[in-house]
C-alpha cells in the first residue's frame, strides 16, 4: 500500500526550510496520505501498516505504537481521545521542537490519520509552555487547516469528524509522563496517576485515549504515503525508521539531525556535529536524555543509536538526545546539574522521589566541593537503589540511573574529589 | 474587577475545546499572567475559580506546582537563564553571573523599579542552541553570548520606554 | 460522606495467601485492608480505611508471586490465589528505604512533639529504618506550630505529605480547606488566604496524621501520650454515640479521640462532641450539696441533702398528693439510672408527670445530630415518659404555673433552662414550693434550689446509652467523681431506700442491666457483657445480622 502523492519518508524539510503554511506543505505532498486514507483505507488497515512498519514511539520508552493503539476498547465507545505529547523537557533533547516549528502540518496529518484509524474524536497537543514559537505555529496550523476543510465535520466527505486542540503546560517536566499530562490538560497538578487504569481504557476524562509524542505521529503520514516497506528499509530490525537526533554538548555543531536509527553514535559525533574541539577526546556521552545511563567513551564509540544496541551496553535510546562530554569536563558536576534537573522537577508525590532527588543532588553537591568521603558515595549508591523501582511513574527512576550510572562508569572520578581533594578538572570544566 | 471583560471573553472562548471547564485553568492562568505582569494576583485567582466553577483553592494549587506561574510579582522582563546541562556547558553559569552584575540582582530577585527579574529555569529544550535565555514567554534568544547580555538588557529597556511611551 | 473505597461488601470472597497465612478476603478489596484486617500487619502512611488510595507514601511495598517488581499493598486488589510475601530482603530493604528518606528532612523533635509514642515515623523507624542517620545536610527548614485553624496547629517541618488530611476535607468533611501547595522537595499543606481549616469535623486531621504535624490545639503540649490511660466509651455530645477513647491523666480528662466503629462513626467525631469534655473538671462544677433554710442555701453532706429531699418528696406526696411532684430528667444519665429512677417514680412516688427536656442544637446529614443528649432514646426506653394521664414537659410546665404542682425534681437544670428559656424557668422556680436540682453543671436555676444534689458525668460511670437509632453501647468509668459526689443512680438508689423505709439496693449497673434486658421489651436478650466495644443495636440481633 502507498500513496501516489507522497509525503516526504522525512520529518523536517530539507536543509534550513520552514514549511508551516499549508500551501507550502501541502506542494510538497502534504495532507495526500490523509486524503487516500480517510478516503479509501479502512481504519483497520492503517493501524495494520503502521504495525507493519514497526514504528516505535519516539518519547522514550520505545514501546510498539501500533500496540499502543491496539489497547483501546473494542466496545466503539465514544468520545475517545488522542493526547498527543509535546512536553519535551527531557534535557538534550530538543527534536519534536523541530517538528513543530517546521513542519507543524506534518503533526496535525499524523494525528488526523491515526484518528481516523482509532474512531477517535479529539486530539490534544499537549506542548510546554516554553515553546513559543511552536505553540503560535501549531495554532496558526490548526486554524488553516480548518479553513481547508482538513479538520472539523465530515473530513474529506467521509462523514469522519475530527478536531484538534492545542494545550500549552506550564514548565513541569513531569507533564510528559503520560498520566501526568493527562492530569494538567484535565487542569490540575501534572502528578502521575497509579496504574491501572491505564490511559487506553481510562485517559483524559476517563474515557479511551492513546498517548503519542509528536514525532511518533509525525511519523504515520510517511508510513501511510509510502508503505510500511519503505519505512523500514531504513533503521534496523526492531528499530526501524528515522528519527531526529539531537546532539549537544562539546560538539563543533550541535543541533538535530534526522537520520535512521541505528546509526553509529560515532558518525553522529564526528560526521554530522563535526567532531570535538581540537585536541579534545570523548570522556562520556548521554545517549538518550540525561535520564538515560550514560555511556563510557569505549562504548559510545562502539555502538549504534538504536534499542537493541543501546540495550546491550546498559543505556537506552531514550529520545536520542545526545550530550557529549569532553575530557575536560567535570562528571560530577554533570551528575550534580542533572541530579538538580531531578529535584526541581519532581512531582513530589512518592516519598522515594520528593526526598530522594533531593538528598542525591546534596551528596553529589558534597562530593563536588571535596568534603565528601567513601561514605557518601555508598549514600548515594543506597538512595539510588531506594528510589528504583518503587514509585508510581519513572521519574524516580531516571533520576536514580543518572546519578547511580555516572558513579557506576566514572566512579575513580568521583573518588578523586573526596577527602578534600576536590574537583581535579576545576580549571577547565564548564561551571555550575 | 481584576479580570478584563476581553480576558474573561478569551477564556470562556476556550470552553468549547473541551468536555469540561476546569480544562481550561492552565490556559486561563496564562492569559492573565500574559496580561497582567507576569503573575497571577490573589483576586486573579478568584476570578479565574468562579468563571471555571472550580475552588478557588484548586487554582492555587494549580499556580504553585507550575514552574511558569507566579504567585509573586517578577519584573517586566523576566530573564529566564536555562542552567541544564547543555547551557551550563556553553557557559550559562557565567551568563547568570553577567545579569546579576548587569542588572544587580540574584537569580529569584526583581530590580527595584521592577523592571527586570532573573531566574535560572531547567532545560528549556534548547541545546542544540546553548546556552539559551528566554524573556518572559517570547520566542528563546539562542546561543547567547556572555557579550550579547549588555545590548540584550539595553534593548529589552529601549522596548519597555518605547511601549509605555516615554 | 460517602464510603471512600467503594463497596466492595456484595463480592465474593476470594483465598490470599500473605506470609504462608491463608486468609479470606472480599474480591477487589485493598490487599492492605485485607491484611490488617486479619491482624497482618504492613506498614504504610498514607492508606487509611475510610478515606481514597492516595499510592503516594510508597511503605506498603510487598512482594506478589509472580509480579518483578514490588507492589503497593493499598492499590492492589485482593484475587483469588494472590500469594504474597511482606517478609522478602528486597521488601525490607524497600521499607528501609521509604523510612530513611522520610526522616532526611524530618526535624526529630519527638521530645516537644505531642505525637511521639503513638506516632507511626516513631514506630516503623523502630521497627523498619535503619537504627543509624547519615546525613549532615542540614534539614528543610518550615514553618512551626501555626494555627493552620482555630482548633488544629500545624508543623510544616513534620509532614510526610502523605495527604490523608487533604483527602479527609475532600472526602469526608466536604470543606476543602487543605491541598499540598508546590512541587517536589518544596510541597507543603497549606490552606487558601483567608479559609483557615474551620469545619465541624476539622480535629479529625490530627487524628489521621500519621505524624504530629497536625495536632490538636487542645491537646497541644499538655501531657506525654504514655501516661495517659484511655477508657473506651461514648461521646455525651448528642444523640449518634460516636465511640470514643477518654484519655485521662491523674483523674484530669486530657483529651478525647474517637474510636472506630464501623456501625457509628467510622473513624470520626465532631469538633464539638471532642472538645465538650470540660465540664467534667470544671471549676464551677456542683460538688456540694445544698439544702436551703431561713438563711438560704446552706452546704450540708450528700447523705445530708438526700435526706432532706427524701422528707420533701414524702411531705408533698402526702399532702398534695403524687400528682403534685413532677420530674424532669436531661438525657445525659444511664440507661441503667434511667431505670432505677423511672422505678422510683412509677412505683414508690407514683408520679406520672415524668419528662425529658433535651437540648436542639444543630445538626447534620453525617454524625452530627440536633439532639444534644446522648442517651434520649434510652431514658425513654427506659420508662422516663409520662405515664398515662401523665403530665409531659409542657404539662408539667402548665401545673407548676396554676400551683398544681408543688415540687420538681429537675435531673440536669442547665438543659432545663435551655430548653423551657431563662425567664420561664425562673418563673416556674418562684412558683414552686420545692424545687430539687441534681446538677453537675449550675443554671441560671442553681441559686433557686431548694435542695440541690451534685450529680456525675458520664466520664466517671459505667453503663450504657443508646442512640437515636437504638444501638446500645457501653461506657466505662475514665475518672473518679469528686469527693462526696454519688453516682446519680447511687442517688436514685439511696431515695428509693429512703421513701420505702427499706434498706437500700446497691447501685450495681450491670445488674441493673439484666434487669433491663428481662423488663424492657426491645432489650430482650441483651447482656452487659455482651455488647463488648461496639455495642449492639437490638433490632439488628433480633433481624439476625448484628
Amino acid at each position: 500500500m502507498s500513496v501516489t502523492a507522497s509525503a516526504p519518508r522525512f520529518l523536517l524539510p530539507p536543509d534550513s526550510e520552514i514549511w508551516t503554511s499549508l500551501e507550502v506543505y501541502r506542494e510538497h505532498g502534504g495532507y495526500a496520505a490523509a486524503e487516500t486514507a480517510i478516503r479509501s483505507i479502512a481504519p483497520a488497515a492503517i493501524a495494520d501498516e503502521v504495525k507493519a512498519s514497526g514504528l516505535r514511539g519516539r518519547g522514550g520508552a520505545g514501546f510498539a505504537t501500533a500496540m499502543k493503539w491496539s489497547f483501546l476498547p473494542k466496545d466503539g465507545s465514544r468520545p475517545r481521545y488522542i493526547a498527543c505529547n509535546a512536553d519535551e523537557s527531557e534535557p538534550g533533547t530538543f527534536k519534536d521542537r523541530q517538528i513543530m516549528e517546521r513542519n507543524p502540518h506534518r503533526l496535525l496529518e499524523g494525528l488526523l490519520i491515526a484518528g481516523f484509524a482509532s474512531a477517535i474524536d479529539a486530539a490534544y497537543i499537549y506542548v510546554r509552555g516554553e515553546y513559543r514559537t511552536a505553540y503560535d505555529a501549531l495554532r496558526r496550523a490548526i486554524a488553516d487547516a480548518h479553513a481547508a476543510g482538513l479538520l472539523g465535520k465530515n473530513i474529506f466527505g467521509s462523514g469522519f469528524d475530527f478536531e484538534i486542540h492545542v494545550h500549552r503546560g506550564a514548565g513541569a517536566y513531569i507533564c510528559g509522563e503520560e498520566t501526568g499530562l493527562m492530569e494538567s490538560l484535565e487542569g490540575r497538578k501534572g502528578q502521575p496517576r497509579k496504574r491501572p487504569p491505564f490511559p487506553a481504557i481510562s485517559g483524559l476524562w476517563k474515557r479511551p485515549t492513546i498517548i503519542n509524542n509528536v514525532e511518533t505521529m509525525s511519523h504515520v503520514p510517511g508510513i501511510i504515503a509510502n508503505g510500511a516497506a519503505a519505512f523500514r528499509a531504513v533503521g534496523t530490525e526492531k528499530s526501524s525508521g528515522t528519527t531526529i537526533f539531537g546532539i549537544s554538548g562539546n560538539v563543533q555543531r550541535p543541533g538535530a539531525y534526522e537520520l535512521p536509527l541505528g546509526t553509529p553514535l560515532r558518525e553522529i559525533i564526528f560526521e554530522h556535529a563535526g567532531g570535538l574541539l581540537p585536541g579534545r577526546t570523548i570522556k562520556a556521552v548521554i545517549p538518550g536524555g540525561v535520564s538515560m545511563p550514560v555511556l563510557t567513551a569505549e562504548q559510545a564509540m562502539a555502538v549504534t543509536m538504536d534499542h537493541d544496541a543501546l540495550q546491550a551496553v546498559g543505556s537506552l535510546l531514550g529520545t536520542g538526545a545526545i550530550i557529549v562530554l569532553d575530557d575536560q569536563q567535570c562528571l560530577v558536576r554533570a551528575a550534580a546539574v542533572i541530579a538538580k534537573f531531578y529535584r526541581v522537577e519532581s512531582c513530589g508525590q512518592c516519598t522515594q522521589c520528593r526526598e530522594g532527588t533531593g538528598w542525591l543532588h546534596k551528596l553529589l553537591l558534597k562530593v563536588e566541593s571535596g568534603a565528601g568521603s567513601g561514605a557518601d558515595l555508598e549514600a548515594i549508591e543506597d538512595v539510588a537503589r531506594f528510589m528504583e523501582g518503587h514509585t508510581i511513574c519513572g521519574l524516580s527512576d531516571a533520576a536514580a540511573w543518572a546519578s547511580g550510572w555516572f558513579l557506576r562508569r566514572f566512579r575513580g572520578e568521583f573518588e578523586a574529589h573526596l577527602e578534600g581533594r576536590g574537583c581535579p578538572h576545576d580549571a577547565t570544566s564548564f561551571e555550575i | 474587577m481584576p479580570l478584563s471583560h476581553e480576558l474573561e471573553n478569551r477564556i470562556r472562548a476556550e470552553f468549547p475545546k473541551y468536555p469540561e471547564k476546569r480544562a481550561v485553568l492552565l490556559t486561563a492562568l496564562h492569559f492573565v499572567q500574559e496580561e497582567q505582569g507576569g503573575w497571577v494576583a490573589p483576586d486573579c485567582i478568584l476570578a479565574i475559580a468562579g468563571l471555571l466553577e472550580i475552588d478557588p483553592i484548586d487554582v492555587k494549587e494549580v499556580v504553585s506546582f507550575y514552574h511558569m506561574f507566579h504567585d509573586h510579582a517578577v519584573g517586566q522582563s523576566h530573564l529566564q537563564v536555562c542552567t541544564n546541562l547543555s547551557c551550563s556547558m556553553r557557559g550559562a553559569r557565567g551568563l547568570v553571573r553577567g545579569l546579576e552584575e548587569i542588572l544587580g540582582v540574584r537569580p529569584g530577585e526583581m530590580t527595584p523599579g521592577g523592571e527586570f527579574s532573573v531566574e535560572e529555569v531547567q532545560c528549556l529544550g534548547s541545546c542544540g542552541s546553548a546556552p539559551v535565555v528566554q524573556v518572559n514567554n517570547e520566542p528563546f534568544l539562542e546561543n547567547v553570548a556572555l557579550a550579547d547580555l549588555k545590548s540584550l538588557v539595553a534593548g529589552l529597556q529601549t522596548r519597555r520606554r518605547a511601549a509605555v511611551g516615554e | 460522606m460517602t464510603e471512600a473505597n467503594g463497596s466492595t461488601a456484595k463480592n465474593p470472597k476470594v483465598r490470599v495467601v500473605i506470609d504462608g497465612r491463608e486468609i479470606e478476603a472480599t474480591a477487589g478489596a485493598p490487599l492492605l485492608e485485607a491484611a490488617l484486617d486479619n491482624g497482618i500487619e504492613i506498614p504504610h502512611y498514607c492508606y487509611h480505611p475510610k478515606l481514597s488510595i492516595d499510592g503516594s507514601c510508597r511503605m506498603c511495598q510487598v512482594q506478589i508471586q509472580g509480579q518483578k517488581k514490588l507492589a503497593i499493598a493499598c492499590n492492589t486488589p485482593c484475587t483469588e490465589g494472590l500469594v504474597v510475601d511482606t517478609r522478602s530482603d528486597e521488601v525490607a530493604d524497600a521499607r528501609r528505604g521509604v523510612m530513611e528518606l522520610l526522616l532526611v528532612n524530618h526535624p526529630l523533635d519527638c521530645p516537644i512533639c505531642d505525637q511521639a509514642g503513638e506516632c507511626y515515623l516513631q514506630d516503623y523507624s523502630f521497627e523498619h529504618g535503619s537504627h543509624h542517620a547519615r546525613t549532615t545536610a542540614p534539614r528543610r527548614k518550615g514553618l512551626k506550630r501555626v494555627p493552620i485553624g482555630p482548633r488544629v496547629v500545624f508543623d510544616q517541618e513534620r509532614c510526610i505529605l502523605c495527604r490523608r488530611c487533604v483527602r479527609f476535607t475532600n472526602e469526608i468533611s466536604e470543606t476543602n480547606e487543605l491541598r499540598v501547595f508546590g512541587i517536589g522537595d518544596t510541597s507543603y499543606i497549606g490552606t487558601l488566604e483567608g479559609r483557615p481549616l474551620d469545619n465541624p469535623y476539622s480535629v479529625n486531621v490530627a487524628d489521621v496524621c500519621p505524624v504530629g504535624a497536625l495536632l490538636s490545639s487542645d491537646f497541644h503540649h499538655k501531657r506525654r501520650v504514655w501516661f495517659l490511660e484511655e477508657t473506651e466509651s461514648v461521646c455525651p455530645g448528642c444523640s449518634n454515640g460516636c465511640n470514643i477513647k477518654i484519655g485521662a491523666f491523674r483523674e484530669e480528662i486530657q483529651r478525647l479521640v474517637p474510636r472506630r466503629n464501623d456501625a457509628v462513626n467510622e473513624t470520626w467525631m465532631c469538633d464539638a462532641g471532642r472538645l465538650g469534655y470540660g465540664f467534667v473538671g470544671a471549676a464551677d462544677r456542683i460538688r456540694e450539696a445544698r439544702v436551703c433554710d431561713d438563711q438560704g442555701q446552706q452546704v450540708v453532706a450528700l447523705d445530708a441533702a438526700i435526706t432532706a429531699a427524701a422528707a420533701a418528696l414524702r411531705r408533698v406526696r402526702e399532702e398534695h398528693g403524687a400528682g403534685a411532684i413532677g420530674i424532669v430528667a436531661s438525657g445525659h444519665l444511664t440507661n441503667e439510672e434511667y431505670f432505677r429512677l423511672a422505678g422510683l417514680a412509677r412505683e414508690t412516688l407514683t408520679t406520672v408527670s415524668v419528662d425529658l427536656a433535651v437540648p436542639l442544637g444543630e445538626g447534620d446529614d453525617f454524625l452530627i445530630r440536633a439532639d444534644k443528649a446522648a442517651n434520649a432514646r434510652g431514658a425513654r426506653e427506659m420508662g422516663l415518659v409520662p405515664g398515662e394521664a401523665g403530665r409531659d414537659l409542657a404539662g408539667i410546665l402548665n401545673a407548676v404555673e396554676a400551683g398544681e404542682i408543688r415540687l420538681l425534681w429537675i435531673i440536669g437544670s442547665k438543659d432545663f433552662e435551655a430548653v423551657v428559656g431563662t425567664e420561664r424557668a425562673l418563673a416556674i422556680a418562684g412558683r414552686l414550693e420545692t424545687l430539687i436540682l441534681q446538677d453537675v453543671q449550675p443554671s441560671g436555676l442553681s441559686d433557686k434550689a431548694t435542695i440541690q444534689l451534685p450529680g456525675a458525668t458520664w466520664a466517671e460511670k459505667a453503663g450504657t446509652f443508646t442512640n437515636y437509632v437504638g444501638r446500645v453501647q457501653r461506657i466505662r468509668p475514665a475518672v473518679h467523681s469528686p469527693e462526696g459526689v454519688l453516682l446519680d443512680g447511687e442517688i436514685f438508689a439511696a431515695l428509693t431506700g429512703a421513701l420505702s423505709g427499706r434498706a437500700a439496693v446497691p447501685f450495681v449497673p450491670s445488674s441493673v442491666f439484666d434487669e433491663i434486658a428481662a423488663a424492657v421489651g426491645a432489650y430482650a436478650g441483651l447482656a452487659h457483657q455482651s455488647l463488648g466495644g461496639a455495642g449492639t443495636n437490638p433490632a439488628d440481633v433480633t433481624e439476625g445480622v448484628g
